[in-house]
C-alpha cells in the first residue's frame, strides 16, 4: 500500500500541508463551480489541484488516494473540455470525492491509511462521467467499447476525411469487417441515449396544482370561444338586433380579456421555481469560507419559498455568490476587531427574498464594517474616473456607483475569494439582463445591504405610454412615480444639464429629443418668454434616484408583451425592449436607467464641449 | 452562353420551389434604374410597406422596426445601404422579408419585379470596380437582355456599417 518514501516523515508532512490546502481551496471552488458550471478558470483550477494530488500521492504510494484522486481527475478532464456537462449528481459525486480525500489525508496524518471502501464512490463517479457526457461520436464510443483500436479510429477517420463522398464511420467499420452490425448498432443506441440524457437538461418539475390550473382556464377558453363562434353564427344568419350584437361582442370581449390575463399569469407561473434553489448552497459556503478566513459567521436565510422565473435562477447565482464572498472578506472584520468595536464576535450575514409589488428583492445584508465612500473616492481619482474637484460633488449614493465600473476594486490584495474587481459589474449586467437593478446601502461601521430588484415576470409589461414630438414611447409602469404638470420656469441649468424643481426636489429633467438627437417640438429654455410654460413631466425612479421626463401627451396605460430588440441595436442603452401595442404598432419601451445614464453621458460631453 | 427565354405559361407548369440542377429561381426588384435579385429560398415573404417604428440612435442604412405577426423586426432601406438618393415611398414600394441565422430581416425595394429561373451558368462574376457595392454582389446575370445583379443578402447584412456604424460619407 505505501513504500519507503512514506516512512519520511518530513515527505510525508509536506505532502499533508500541501494537499490540505488543495483540497480546501477545491471545496470552495467546487460550491461555487455549483452556481457557474461553466466556468473555466474554477474547472481547470480544480482540475489541477486534483491532478497534483494524484501525482504526489502517487510518488509516496498512496494507493487509495491514487485510484481515487485519478478517477476524479477524469471527471474533472472531461467537464473542462467540455465533453461533459455538470449536474447535481456530478456535483454530489465530486464533493464526495474531496471529501473522502480529506478523510484519507486525515488518517495518514494519525497515522496510517485504513482500508476503504471505495467502490461505490468510484462508480458514481464514473457513472457521473458517462451520464453527463455530451453525445460521444460514434468512433470514441466503438473505442470505449474496446471494439477498435484507436490506431484503426484514427485511420478509418483519415480515410472518410479523404472521401469525396460522405461516407458513415459505422458502415465502414461493418464493411471491414472491424465490427459486427449488432456492435455498431449498439454503439449508436448508446450515443442517441446520451444525447437524449443531456436534452433532458432542459426540463423542470411542476407543481401539479399550476398545471390544473392551466387547464381550468384553458376550459374557460374553450366555452368562450364556443360562445363566440355561436354569436358570429347568429349574427351573419341575421339573427341579432344591433343592440344585441353590442352588448354580447362587449360581453364576450371582457371575459376574454379576463381569461387571457389569468391565463398568462398561471402561465408564467408554471415556470416559477422556489428561489430556495439557489439559497440552499450558501450555509455550507458561508461555513466554508469563513473557517478559511478565521471569521466567525452566522447565515440567516429568509423568504426562501419566494418564487421566481426558471430562467432567472442562473443568472442571479454567480451575483449572489460574489455578493456573500464580498461580505465575507471585506464586510466582516475578524471577532477580534469585532469585539474591540464592541460587537458581538459572531458576524451576521443576512440572505433575505421577498415579493414587494411585481418585484422580487433579494437582499444580502451583513452587519460589518460597511464601505467607506472616502476610500471609494479616492480609488476613483486613483484610478482617473472623477476629478478631485467632481468628487466633492456627488453624492454618497454617487460614489457608491463607482464599485460597479469594471476592474474596480479597493481591496489591497486581490484575494482569491474576491477582490479581483471583476466581480460588482457583472453582478449589475447580470441583472440588467433581466431588467432588474441593483443598489447598495451602507453604514460605515454598521453594516452593508446590497438590495437586487427583478421583475415579477420576464415577459408581460404594465406600461405607461407617452407622446413626445412624434413619437409614441412606453415606460415601464413600475418606475413612474408621478406625472406632473410643471412650470418650465422652474428649469435650471446645471453646468451642462437641466434641472427641474419640483415642491422640495431638485431631479435632472431629461429631455428625449437631446438624447436620441431628434429636432424638439418645442424648445425647453429657461427664460423663453414666448412659449406656453406649462408642460408634462412623467416622475421616473431609479434605483434610489428619481429623474423627470418631458413629454407632450400621456396617452394611457397598457399591459403587453415586452419583445426584446435585436443585437443590432446596440447603440442604443435607453432602450429596454419594444411592444406591440393594442393597434398593432412597435413601442419602443424606455429604459429609466439607461435614459439616466445617457443624459449623464450628454451633459458630460456638453461639458467638456464647453470647458 | 446562352440565354434561355421563358414564357410566363411554361413557369407556370412547374411546381413553384423545385428547379432543375443549375438552374437558379430567383425574386427581382428594382432599385432606382437598376434590377437586383434575390435567392428565392432566401426570400420568406413579400409585403407591402407598414409603419415603421423608428429606433433611435441606430445605423443609418435602418429605417425602424416593424410588426410582423408579432415579430419586430428590423427594416432596412437598401437605397441608403446603396447610397442612392432617398426616394419617397410609393404604392410600388415593398418590404422584402429575409430570414438568415435565425433572424428576420426586411429591405425596402422600389418595387418588385417577378420571379424568374436562369440556368446558372449565365451567371457571371462580378465585374472588379472599385466600388463598396461590389462586397455584396455574388453575380451578374443576363436574362432577356437584361442585366441582373445577384445579391449576396447575407454578405449585405455583415458588412461593416449597415447594421452597425454612422452614415456612410455622401
Amino acid at each position: 500500500m505505501t513504500n519507503e518514501l512514506s516512512q519520511d516523515p518530513s515527505l510525508v508532512r509536506d505532502f499533508l500541508v500541501e494537499s490540505e490546502e488543495l483540497l480546501q481551496q477545491m471545496d470552495q471552488d467546487m460550491v461555487a463551480l455549483e452556481a457557474a458550471p461553466r466556468d473555466a478558470e474554477l474547472l481547470n483550477r480544480i482540475f489541477r489541484g486534483m491532478h497534483t494530488i494524484k501525482g504526489t500521492s502517487g510518488f509516496l504510494g498512496f494507493d487509495p488516494v491514487v485510484q481515487l484522486s485519478h478517477r476524479t481527475e477524469d471527471v474533472l478532464n472531461a467537464l473542462r473540455r467540455g465533453e461533459a456537462q455538470m449536474d447535481r449528481r456530478c456535483m454530489d459525486a465530486l464533493l464526495a470525492a474531496r471529501d473522502q480525500l480529506g478523510t484519507m489525508l486525515r488518517d495518514i496524518e494519525q497515522g496510517g491509511l485504513k482500508t476503504y471502501h471505495l467502490d461505490p464512490l468510484l462508480a458514481e463517479l464514473h457513472e457521473a462521467q458517462r451520464r453527463c457526457a455530451a453525445s460521444p461520436p460514434l468512433g470514441e464510443i466503438l473505442v470505449k467499447r474496446d471494439v477498435i483500436t484507436p490506431g484503426t479510429l484514427g485511420a478509418l477517420l483519415h480515410e472518410q476525411a479523404a472521401s469525396p463522398e460522405p461516407r458513415r464511420l459505422g458502415e465502414m467499420v461493418v464493411k471491414k469487417g472491424l465490427a459486427t452490425p449488432v456492435e455498431v448498432g449498439d454503439a449508436l443506441v448508446r450515443q442517441k441515449e446520451v444525447a437524449e440524457s443531456a436534452a433532458a437538461a432542459q426540463t423542470m418539475r411542476v407543481d401539479a396544482h399550476k398545471l390544473d390550473e392551466l387547464i381550468n382556464l384553458i376550459g374557460e377558453l374553450v366555452l368562450e370561444r364556443n360562445r363566440l363562434v355561436q354569436l358570429s353564427r347568429d349574427c351573419s344568419l341575421g339573427k341579432l338586433a344591433h343592440a344585441d350584437l353590442d352588448s354580447f361582442l362587449g360581453q364576450s370581449s371582457a371575459r376574454l380579456s379576463f381569461i387571457t390575463d389569468e391565463l398568462q399569469s398561471a402561465g408564467l407561473k408554471t415556470r416559477m421555481v422556489p428561489i430556495e434553489t439557489i439559497f440552499r448552497r450558501f450555509p455550507r459556503l458561508v461555513r466554508d469560507v469563513a473557517r478559511n478566513l478565521q471569521k466567525e459567521v452566522r447565515l440567516v436565510i429568509q423568504g426562501e419559498d419566494t418564487e421566481l422565473d426558471k430562467s432567472m435562477v442562473e443568472l442571479i447565482g454567480d451575483p449572489l455568490v460574489h455578493l456573500v464572498r464580498n461580505s465575507l472578506d471585506h464586510g466582516l472584520e475578524t471577532p477580534e476587531l469585532r469585539e474591540k468595536s464592541g460587537k458581538p464576535r459572531q458576524g451576521t450575514i443576512r440572505l433575505e427574498a421577498s415579493q414587494e409589488g411585481d418585484q422580487i428583492v433579494i437582499r444580502i445584508s451583513d452587519d460589518g464594517a460597511g464601505i467607506d465612500p472616502d476610500r471609494i473616492g479616492r480609488k476613483a481619482i486613483e484610478k482617473g474616473l472623477v476629478s478631485a474637484e467632481r468628487l466633492r460633488l456627488l453624492s454618497v449614493k454617487e460614489i457608491l456607483d463607482f464599485i460597479f465600473l469594471p476592474g474596480f476594486s479597493t481591496a489591497e490584495k486581490a484575494s482569491d475569494l474576491s477582490g479581483r474587481g471583476v466581480g460588482m459589474d457583472v453582478v449589475r449586467s447580470n441583472l440588467k439582463k433581466l431588467n432588474g437593478s441593483v443598489d447598495i446601502e451602507t453604514h460605515l461601521g454598521a453594516g452593508t445591504t446590497v438590495r437586487l430588484r427583478l421583475p415579477l415576470t420576464l415577459a408581460i409589461l404594465p406600461v405607461l405610454l407617452v407622446q413626445v414630438a412624434n413619437e409614441i414611447y412606453a415606460l415601464p409602469l413600475r418606475s413612474v412615480v408621478e406625472t406632473a404638470q410643471v412650470d418650465l420656469r422652474h428649469v435650471h441649468r446645471l453646468e451642462q444639464s437641466q434641472v427641474l424643481r419640483l415642491r422640495d426636489e431638485t431631479l435632472p429633467l431629461i429631455q428625449l429629443s437631446q438624447l436620441f438627437h431628434t429636432e424638439p417640438v418645442s424648445e425647453c429654455l429657461p427664460g423663453s418668454a414666448d412659449r406656453a410654460f406649462s408642460r408634462k413631466v412623467v416622475i421616473l425612479s431609479v434605483g434610489e434616484k428619481r429623474v423627470a421626463l418631458l413629454v407632450d401627451h400621456l396617452i394611457g396605460q397598457e399591459s403587453t408583451v415586452v419583445k426584446p430588440l435585436g443585437s443590432y441595436l446596440h447603440g442604443c442603452p435607453s432602450l429596454a425592449g419594444a411592444t406591440i401595442s393594442g393597434d398593432g404598432r412597435v413601442r419602443l419601451v424606455l429604459d429609466p436607467a439607461g435614459l439616466l445614464a445617457a443624459s449623464k453621458t450628454a451633459s458630460e460631453i456638453g461639458r467638456k464641449a464647453t470647458a | 452562353m446562352s440565354v434561355s427565354s421563358q414564357p410566363e405559361n411554361r413557369k407556370a407548369s412547374k411546381p413553384l420551389h423545385s428547379t432543375s440542377p443549375g438552374e437558379l429561381q430567383l425574386v427581382s426588384f428594382h432599385l432606382g434604374s437598376e434590377e437586383f435579385c434575390l435567392d428565392i429560398l432566401r426570400v420568406q415573404e413579400i409585403i407591402r410597406l407598414p409603419q415603421l417604428t423608428r429606433v433611435p440612435n441606430s445605423p443609418y442604412a435602418m429605417d425602424g422596426v416593424m410588426n410582423l405577426r408579432g415579430k419586430i423586426i428590423p427594416v432596412i432601406a437598401l437605397r441608403k445601404a446603396f447610397a442612392l438618393d432617398r426616394l419617397a415611398h410609393d404604392k410600388q414600394s415593398r418590404i422584402v422579408v429575409i430570414e438568415t441565422n435565425g433572424s428576420q430581416f426586411g429591405f425596402i425595394v422600389d418595387s418588385v419585379s417577378e420571379v424568374l429561373r436562369i440556368p446558372a451558368d449565365t451567371v457571371a462574376p462580378p465585374p472588379q470596380i472599385g466600388r463598396r457595392r461590389q462586397d455584396y454582389v455574388s453575380g451578374i446575370g443576363k436574362f432577356e437582355n437584361r442585366l441582373l445583379i445577384l445579391l449576396d443578402i447575407e454578405r449585405l447584412l455583415t458588412t461593416d456599417g449597415m447594421l452597425g456604424g454612422a452614415a456612410p460619407p455622401a
